[in-house]
């Protein structure tokens, strides 16, 4: 059994008493000690996925249409309230994007690691306190005596996104949701939030879904990688056969914009056109207005998934056209 | 704390002698002979030439007003025409009742406000939350005065549970048990107030409720009513606490109706009756300690926000 | 002017709203045919009926000088939308151009509004009572002092709003294009402000009837004979329980225009730009 189950998962965004979907109806799975990334431009609906997992999306325009989450087991979409609170920060728990804003300013950093620590462990002040420091430790924020006191706006970006990641492994969750963790940091600092996270798994054995826009941080940290477009999921395959046998011409795109890392190019191939607006239908293949190999098939069949080789599901008429 | 504190006073010194200078002109303003009008209509001709040699009357506007000023810091405020008293023995006299009408006034407010704007934020959308918000912009929408007469005619006339006028002072006979004279003042003067407070609450807790940090309480899996209270609430009294503060500094003026009303030795009346006896030291007085407390208050705010907001650095 | 229409449009979206601007329509009807309206003249003592219950001919009842409600209402009406639209006017212009000189000259306006700083260290009911020491009971006064209080708000209002707008492009681009001051202050400034005037006056309108109605309660307003709203409750507060409808139907002429205008305030308020929603003060 999979500790975490998507089936057919479904999103819309009410809007002028319309549902306009944004994910429909997405299917995938994550095991114990393996990370899951999730890819797609903004606006593919790989947030609100992680936000629908984490039970985030009440007192949103967000409304769940269809579809199932389990996770250990138990589905997520019909539990009680209370129950699914006893789950978050705890046995699951997610770091955002924003370290800027993601933190209360007006507590000290470390009362708001021992807030999650007091609310699902039985744990004093004190023990709370000690844990505290040693979670800021783990996560290598430097002087953590002295850090625990600080306000979030006395911490720098990287630091501050150390924080939220001890807050968020601070009662060693089975699965970290990682919400474009590093998109709103320097390059360097980037680096070491990924192999932190990584670093942090290892020891800990909880699964990690990570989600960014970025390719190239999913291919250093991901064990099988899921590409979204459009609020669909195109293409899945474990790391390596994705990057060795891509199939999708939307993957394809994106592996293009990755700068390589051994030379300066003065030009890099990126996928033609914009993300189509929400409301806008699209008959056939979602990706065929932007796709550079697309046929009449593509512009009225939707393409159904279907395994291209073992493991390496895609959604696409015609895979690895570029070949021929 | 104590250098930023002294900082912002001496900022205040300006607007605050422009404030006395504009105080001092006020009578000057008043066509006649300043000196009779200082000494009411009953002033002997002696009487006048000998404060007119006191107040300098004879020498330029300037020196005047350096002389005036030199007598307030003193603590000569002048002398009441009405009660032939020192201008700041009769003020000191209506003290107690404007400070306790002040206080137990921004303790409806805060009692009443503060709840019902946290409802109707929580409760954002739902009737509640659209009863409470119509609710209390009617109530801003009520002449005090007519709401103060009412609550007399009710609670008062009707079922005699409070009584309706003046207030004997809690160092007297009665003693505490003297304060239920405020009840129906207090909150007379506290409807349009919270009023505010509740939908500026509201309002600002909305504004709180979107910001990224919410989100991250919510994923700690903490209960709706704590992230409320503690994110979010405590986020938007940075933004309320501006509001009680400017409440508080305006109730004394504020309170010159509902005293009128429930025929309270307050300050508030004490202007409007010197006002239509032509009382001008006492005019003069109240209007310059009514104004230092005003502003006195208003920098207890800022010194709030520094507290309120570990932002906003006190240098 | 999009921004104009998409304000009022906002008006008519809301039921409560588009009710509050009926009754409005009301009041400002009943000001401008208050001759032809008035069953009786609002000064006409009739000794014979003091304090005449609601019925014939008297619908409203008749006060202690046995002049008819109604007919004083309907005068009263006037001298409400007066009160109101004159303090606007005098806060609108006086504070507007206050606050949109001192942005947009630095020099000038840190002087102007160091003076506006001054006024505001005087509580507003206090401020008014001062200025009505000094001044004639009139109408004319009394719309000079409560829009001289609210011309000190308004001012730092428009200086904040001005502010922002002078950073924005297309004014940096106007004055780089040579404009005059005058054709940057008002043929690219101002036009972005109307929306949340528009807004912000009908809050003045609002607090403006409630302080009226306080200062002829104090006995420091409009002349006593004048038949205003304030001081038919003035006038008549001591028949509260022998006369009951002398202050309940003045009282709710004053609520429900209040309110009104509130209502319209708000529904606006929603629909401006949302730099300037913070700034707009009101209710």
């Amino acid at each position: 059994m999979a500790l975490l189950e998507v089936r057919d998962l479904g999103l819309a965004i009410a809007a002028g008493g319309r549902l306009l979907p944004v994910v429909r109806g997405i299917s995938f799975a994550v095991e114990e000690n393996e990370t899951l990334g999730i890819v797609g431009e903004s606006g593919c609906g790989k947030s609100l996925t992680a936000l629908a997992i984490m039970g985030l999306l009440e007192d949103t325009a967000i409304r769940i249409t269809g579809g199932s989450i389990r996770f250990e087991g138990r589905e997520l979409l019909t539990m009680a309230p209370a129950e699914r609170r006893a789950l978050m920060g705890n046995r699951m728990a997610i770091v955002f994007q924003e370290p800027m804003t993601s933190l209360n300013p007006v507590y000290r950093v470390g009362d708001q690691i021992v807030e999650v620590l007091r609310q699902h462990r039985d744990l004093s002040t004190s023990e709370a306190r000690e844990r505290t420091l040693r979670l800021l430790e783990m996560v290598q924020v430097p002087e953590p005596e002295q850090r625990v006191h600080s306000y979030p706006h006395q911490l720098s970006g990287g630091q501050r996104q150390r924080v939220m990641i001890a807050m968020a492994i601070a009662c060693d969750p089975r699965l970290l949701i990682a919400d474009e963790p590093t998109t709103a940091l320097d390059v360097t600092v980037q680096k070491e939030i990924l192999e932190l996270l990584q670093d942090l798994q290892k020891r800990m054995g909880s699964a990690i879904v990570l989600i960014s826009h970025d390719l190239g941080v999913i291919a250093e940290t991901c064990d099988r990688v899921a590409v979204m477009y459009r609020g669909t999921i195109v293409e899945e395959a474990t790391a390596g056969e994705l990057f060795a046998n891509v199939a999708h011409p939307y993957t394809r795109g994106l592996l293009a914009s990755i700068p390589p890392a051994d030379r300066d190019v003065e030009w890099l191939e990126a996928i033609p056109g914009r993300v189509p607006a929400v409301d806008q239908e699209i008959p056939g293949c979602a990706f065929h207005p932007r796709c550079p190999f697309v046929r009449d098939l593509c512009r009225t069949a939707r393409p159904e998934g279907r395994d291209f080789a073992p493991g390496h599901s895609i959604r696409c008429h015609f895979p690895r056209e570029w070949r021929t | 704390m104590l250098g930023y504190a002294l900082d912002r006073l001496l900022t205040l010194v300006p607007t605050l002698l422009a404030a006395s200078l504009l105080v001092f002109l006020f009578v000057r303003l008043i066509p006649g002979d300043p000196a009779a009008i200082l000494l009411g209509d009953a002033a002997t001709p002696e009487q006048v030439a000998a404060l007119t040699r006191e107040l300098g009357l004879d020498q330029p506007l300037w020196k005047q007003y350096f002389l005036w000023l030199g007598n307030i810091l003193e603590g000569d405020f002048g002398t009441s025409i009405f009660f032939g008293k020192p201008v700041l023995a009769v003020i000191a006299d209506s003290a107690e009742t404007s400070i306790l009408l002040a206080v137990t006034t921004m303790g409806w407010i805060v009692l009443i406000g503060v709840p019902i704007g946290i409802l109707a934020a929580v409760r954002q959308g739902s009737w509640i939350d659209q009863a409470t918000s119509g609710l209390a912009m009617l109530m801003a929408s009520v002449p005090t005065f007519w709401l103060g007469l009412y609550f007399i005619l009710v609670f008062a006339v009707g079922l005699g549970w409070f009584p309706s006028s003046g207030f004997p002072s809690i160092t007297g006979e009665g003693g505490l048990l003297n304060l239920r004279y405020l009840v129906l003042p207090s909150l007379t003067l506290a409807a349009p107030n919270a009023a505010l407070i509740i939908r500026l609450v509201r309002a600002s807790m909305l504004d709180v409720s979107r910001e990224d940090h919410v989100r991250t309480a919510r994923a700690k899996g903490l209960h709706p009513l704590r992230v409320a209270i503690k994110h979010i609430f405590r986020n938007a009294l940075i933004a309320v606490a501006g509001a009680f503060g400017f409440t508080f500094a305006a109730l004394v003026s504020e309170a010159v109706v509902t005293e009128t009303v429930f025929s309270l030795p307050g300050v508030g009346r004490l202007v409007v009756q010197s006002i239509l006896r032509r009382d001008y030291p006492v005019i003069q007085g109240v209007i310059l300690i009514v104004v230092v407390f005003y502003m006195f208050v208003n920098l207890l705010v800022d010194l709030a926000y520094a507290r309120l907001d570990p932002r906003v650095s006190l240098k | 002017m999009n921004g104009l229409i998409s304000v009022l449009r906002s008006v008519r979206e809301r039921r409560l709203a588009t009710i509050g601007l009926i009754w409005l329509a009301l009041v400002c009807i009943a000001a401008l045919g208050a001759p032809l309206l008035a069953p009786f003249d609002p000064l006409d003592f009739d000794p014979l009926a003091r304090l005449a219950e609601p019925g014939w001919p008297h619908l409203f009842g008749t006060d202690h000088f046995g002049r008819d409600t109604l007919s004083r209402a309907i005068y009263g009406a006037r001298m409400a939308v007066l009160i109101g639209t004159g303090s606007v006017f005098v806060a609108l212009v006086v504070g507007g151009i206050v606050g949109m000189l001192s942005a947009y000259f630095t020099k000038l306006g840190h002087l102007l509004m160091r003076a506006v700083d001054v006024l505001m260290a005087f509580p507003a009911l206090l401020l008014a009572l001062v200025l009505m020491t000094l001044l004639e009971r009139s109408v004319v006064n009394t719309i000079i002092v409560i829009g001289t209080v609210y011309a000190t708000t308004t001012a730092r209002i428009l200086f904040g709003m001005t502010l922002k707008l002078k950073g924005e492009v297309f004014v940096e681009a106007a004055i780089c294009s040579g404009a005059g001051h005058a054709s940057v202050l008002f043929r690219h400034i101002l036009p972005n402000l109307v929306s949340p005037l528009l807004v912000q006056a009908s809050f003045i309108f609002a607090f403006a009837q409630l302080q009226a109605a306080a200062l002829d309660f104090l006995g420091l307003g409009l002349p006593p004979e004048v038949p205003s709203w304030g001081n038919m409750l003035s006038e008549e507060r001591i028949y509260i329980t022998r006369a009951p409808w002398l202050l309940i139907f003045p009282g709710t002429l004053i609520i429900l225009t209040v309110f009104s205008m509130n209502l319209l305030g708000d529904a606006m308020r929603d629909s401006i730009d949302p730099r300037f929603r913070k700034d707009v003060k009101g209710v």
